[in-house]
């Protein structure tokens, strides 16, 4: 009960610390170490504040201070099912914790990640095509049957396709937002974003309210790779946002992962690139499901004897693969249900693959028999199954 | 003594009658011309005088009145120099009365007594054959324009001096004087026919199956299209071989067509009737009063130029979003009201809308390996063209650049020749369709009326049914795909709409989809 109340209070203080507009995480933790806990930094005043700050800042917070009733606040912010939890709070997630500068506090509605289950994060490109999303689809489906937890970003593309998968096969998922965590960013992920409130989490270094600033993702990033033990890059490309990702998850001491494409589709270069700098590869969910279990019970041991976070601790596929180690499966390939389709559509659905093809590249590839048939509506056929996507008015691929 | 003729006034692209009424008593000299006259009409005192000087009438000193009836109509144009000449000669008994009775007089006077050509003969003679006139003097420039009317002997004159003594002489010899001029419209539409040789011709576009094709239902069932493609892939190359294809003009429609360009001044010089469907393609800095109509006096836009025709707008986001969000009314109505100050006139604008453009700003999209436009840009890009205009376009397809390979092969494509055919013959069983409804072509059906023309088995309503779902059709998008899919049918020469009629006019629909929406 005392240790409650002594939350509570920690919170209302934690609360009006975190809500601070241009006050850098570097600074909280500073002002809140300097003073003994944000309850003490509050009634510090701007004498002791100056330590932590420069002058305009403390002008600033004075400012903040003044238009703020802490109580109030954070019982408005509890009461629209929003909390917070502090980097001493018990609570707070240990993977989080470890990082260099790990945000002082984390808001969040929903349930925070369980410390004894593997947590994934799933990154990649907004703009994907349909092979990254049937990657990340098939990806979120293991993860979330297999009980891992998936941590994503909730943007367009990679990232929402995953947890949705992974929300939708059952498991656990948590997005960490750019924005406060009242709003939804992007908007048409709504039901995404109520989804992983009611099921998993939202979760945000940045106070209710605060809109998607584009200074905002990449600390939101770090975090997204801190919460993890592990990962994956589907599609990203040369120079992509979701690379400084990568750089925060090595810097982090996390395995990453990634998914290879074609050397010719730009769209994988960043992953190819990985690649070639020595990341592991994602060759099929299940076996990378089983690599990231044996990893976490490694792990386990390792970290009763010596926690440290940080070292190369990939598992070898050689060493593995000898000693029986994880299934060497492969990409489970896409299935059309034949039953679905008459025989004469079937050469069309091999012909055409993850890449968008136009009409003239599916004719060209297909036997010379097919040559006058009337493909505009067999393609839509084979749309109207669900088996294709009309990406353009002239262009098809395989649904992915 | 008083006197008056007839001529007439435009309004919009038909025409009313107007009696000019000149009296001539004695007094102060003075020539006043009232009856709500714009300026251009005011000067006719000046070159009629003048005129009429120098080929050597003198007018005597006296007082002039010239009302134009009826006096509360606005009258443009110079139209107005011949008839008020002419009561000016009956009013000062230097040609007999009566001798202009029951002829309608168009024309503009030269200061050396010359006629000049006018605007609107076409409209305002066939109003005045509609009234009961059964003669008309115009200038001979015009004479063939005004003789395609039936029932209306047509006149051409040189100069006032000619229609002097035309009305002066008596009987027979008038008829040599100023012979009526005949024009054989059977004969100028076969000859129109006969010289499509010089036309472009479909048989120049290489490859571009998907393109010619949706080329091709468009102009059977007269739908809107739009192409979509990289530059140089042959967009407006196609646009400009669709009128060639559509099946040509007929005199109903000649008329129509005449009768706006007679209005827009735009026929030349002794031209009668056009006899090739139009194609506009205005540039994309267009203003909106140009494309739908309009200044202080309305005149028509290029959307009523293109009545009956093609109106090709190419680089379709570059144009204005106000003019074309003010295409939307006119591609609905299938004509333009268009209210100014000098009055309100309502111009048809019955075309088939092509337009064409890039898929985004680099013009690769949807191939994501070169298209370095992100999902915001290209929707930005299409946003440009408002929703609206893409809810009444019936075709959307994709073009892709050409290969080398199929450029260099001397494979002579199909023409238009053979396409015209297939098209005549799909818009024939239209026509038996639609006899004794409003409707001429599958594109004009409307919504109440896609049951009764669109009519589907069981099988192809489940199937319709499924598309629907799977596709997230808005019902908007149903109609269309149902209506394309009748043109389709027609094209085969099926009565009932099957399901690879639908299957392909689904591939055609234009969705928003495509691009992110």
């Amino acid at each position: 009960m005392e240790r409650n109340e002594w939350r509570e209070r920690e919170g209302i203080y934690a609360c009006w610390l975190c809500s601070c507009p241009d006050m850098g995480n570097r600074q909280m933790h500073l002002l809140s170490e300097l003073c003994g806990g944000p309850e003490a930094a509050y009634f510090a005043g701007p004498k002791s504040w100056g330590r932590a700050l420069t002058p305009e800042q403390v002008e600033r917070l004075k400012i903040h201070t003044a238009g703020w009733k802490p109580k109030e606040e954070y019982h408005r912010m509890r009461e629209a099912g929003t909390e917070l939890v502090t980097v001493g709070d018990a609570l707070y997630p240990r993977r989080l914790k470890e990082i260099p500068d790990a945000p002082y506090g984390l808001f969040f509605r929903g349930r925070l990640p369980e410390e004894g289950v593997p947590a994934v994060a799933v990154i990649g490109a907004r703009e994907c095509s349909e092979y990254g999303k049937y990657v990340a689809r098939r990806l979120g489906e293991a993860l979330g049957r297999n009980g891992m937890q998936l941590i994503s970003g909730m943007a367009r593309g990679i990232d929402g396709i995953s947890q949705e998968a992974a929300l939708e096969a059952g498991g656990y998922s948590a997005g960490v937002l750019g924005c406060g965590v009242d709003i939804c960013y992007p908007a048409r992920n709504k039901s995404l974003y109520e989804r992983l409130r009611d099921r998993g989490a939202v979760l945000s270094s940045y106070p209710s309210g605060t809109p998607a600033y584009a200074r905002n993702f990449p600390p939101r990033n770090r975090i997204v790779s801190g919460l993890a033990d592990a990962v994956v890059v589907i599609e990203a490309r040369a120079r992509s946002g979701t690379l400084i990702t990568v750089d925060m998850a090595l810097e982090q001491g996390r395995e990453v992962y990634v998914v290879p494409g074609r050397v010719t589709d730009r769209l994988s270069d960043g992953c190819n690139r990985l690649i070639r700098q020595g990341a592991g590869m994602l060759l099929s969910p299940e076996e990378f499901v089983e690599e990231i279990r044996m990893l976490w019970e490694r792990e386990k041991d390792f970290q009763t004897r010596k926690p440290q976070a940080g070292s190369c601790r990939r598992a070898s596929p050689e060493k593995t693969s000898e000693g029986g180690g994880f299934p060497r499966g492969k990409f489970p390939e896409k299935k059309i249900p034949e039953e679905k389709l008459p025989q004469e559509l079937e050469p069309l659905c091999r012909v055409l693959d993850f890449t968008p093809k136009s009409i003239d590249e599916i004719r060209g590839a297909l036997p010379r028999s097919y040559q006058d048939k009337p493909l505009s509506a067999w393609l839509m056929r084979l749309t109207m199954e669900g088996a294709a996507v009309q990406v353009s008015p002239g262009h098809f691929c395989l649904k992915g | 003594m008083f006197s008056t003729v007839f001529s007439g006034a435009l309004q919009g692209v038909s025409a009313y009658l107007v009696s000019v009424e000149v009296d001539a008593a004695r007094g102060l000299p003075v020539f006043s011309m009232v009856g709500s006259l714009s300026q251009e009409v005011r000067e006719s005192r000046e070159r009629v005088s003048v005129a009429l000087k120098n080929v050597g009438i003198h007018l005597p000193p006296g007082h002039i009145t010239v009302n134009l009836s009826p006096a509360d109509r606005k009258k443009e144009g110079t139209a107005f120099d011949l008839p008020i000449a002419v009561g000016l000669l009956e009013a000062l008994e230097i040609i007999p009365e009566g001798a202009g009775e029951g002829i309608l007089f168009l024309g503009e006077l030269g200061l050396n007594g010359e006629l000049k050509m006018i605007r609107g003969v076409l409209p305002t003679v066939r109003a005045a054959a509609a009234q009961g006139i059964r003669q008309c003097i115009v200038p001979r420039a015009n004479a063939r324009e005004g003789a395609v009317i039936p029932g209306i002997t047509v006149r051409g004159a040189d100069s006032i001096l000619e229609v002097m003594n035309f009305l002066t002489a008596g009987g027979k010899e008038r008829e040599a004087l100023l012979p009526a001029v005949f024009v054989d419209t059977a004969g100028l539409f076969e000859a129109a026919a006969g010289d499509s040789a010089e036309k472009p011709d479909f048989g120049d576009v290489v490859g571009q199956e998907t393109a010619r094709r949706a080329a091709e239902i468009a102009a059977a069932g007269f739908h809107n299209l739009l192409m979509v493609g990289p530059p140089g892939a042959g967009k407006s190359m196609i646009a400009k071989r669709i009128p060639g294809i559509l099946p040509p003009l007929g005199l109903e429609e000649s008329l129509e067509v005449t009768a706006v360009a007679s209005v827009a001044g735009l026929l030349e010089e002794g031209e009668t009737l056009v006899t090739e469907r139009p194609y506009r393609s205005p540039h994309h800095t267009i203003s909106q009063a140009a494309l739908i109509g309009g200044s202080t006096v309305p005149k028509p836009g290029v959307i009523s130029l293109a009545h009956r025709g093609v109106l090709f707008l190419d680089e379709l986001p570059e144009f204005q979003r106000g003019a074309l969000d003010a295409l939307r009314g006119p591609l609905e109505e299938r004509k333009v009201h268009i209210s100014r100050m000098g009055g309100n006139v309502t111009y048809p604008s019955d075309f088939m809308l092509v337009c064409a453009m890039n898929p985004c700003p680099c013009g690769y999209y949807p191939d994501k390996n070169r298209c370095r436009c992100t999902e915001n840009q290209v929707r930005r890009y299409m946003g440009r063209v408002s929703g609206p205009i893409l809810d009444r376009i019936d075709l959307c397809v994709e073009l892709q650049a050409v290969e080398y390979e199929k450029l260099k092969g001397s494979r002579r494509e199909e023409g238009s020749e053979a396409i015209r055919l297939r098209v005549g013959k799909a818009r024939e069983l239209q026509r038996l369709r639609f006899r004794g409804t409003g409707y001429r072509f599958n594109g004009d059906i409307e919504a109440c009326a896609i049951e009764r023309y669109c009519s589907l088995g069981a099988e192809e309503q489940s199937c319709m049914e499924r598309m629907y779902s799977v596709l997230q059709l808005s019902a908007r998008a149903y109609h269309r795909i149902l209506k394309v899919a009748r043109t389709i049918a027609d094209l085969d020469g099926a009565e009932r709409i099957r399901r690879e009629h639908l299957m392909e006019a689904a591939f055609y629909r234009p969705s928003l989809e495509y691009w992110g929406y």
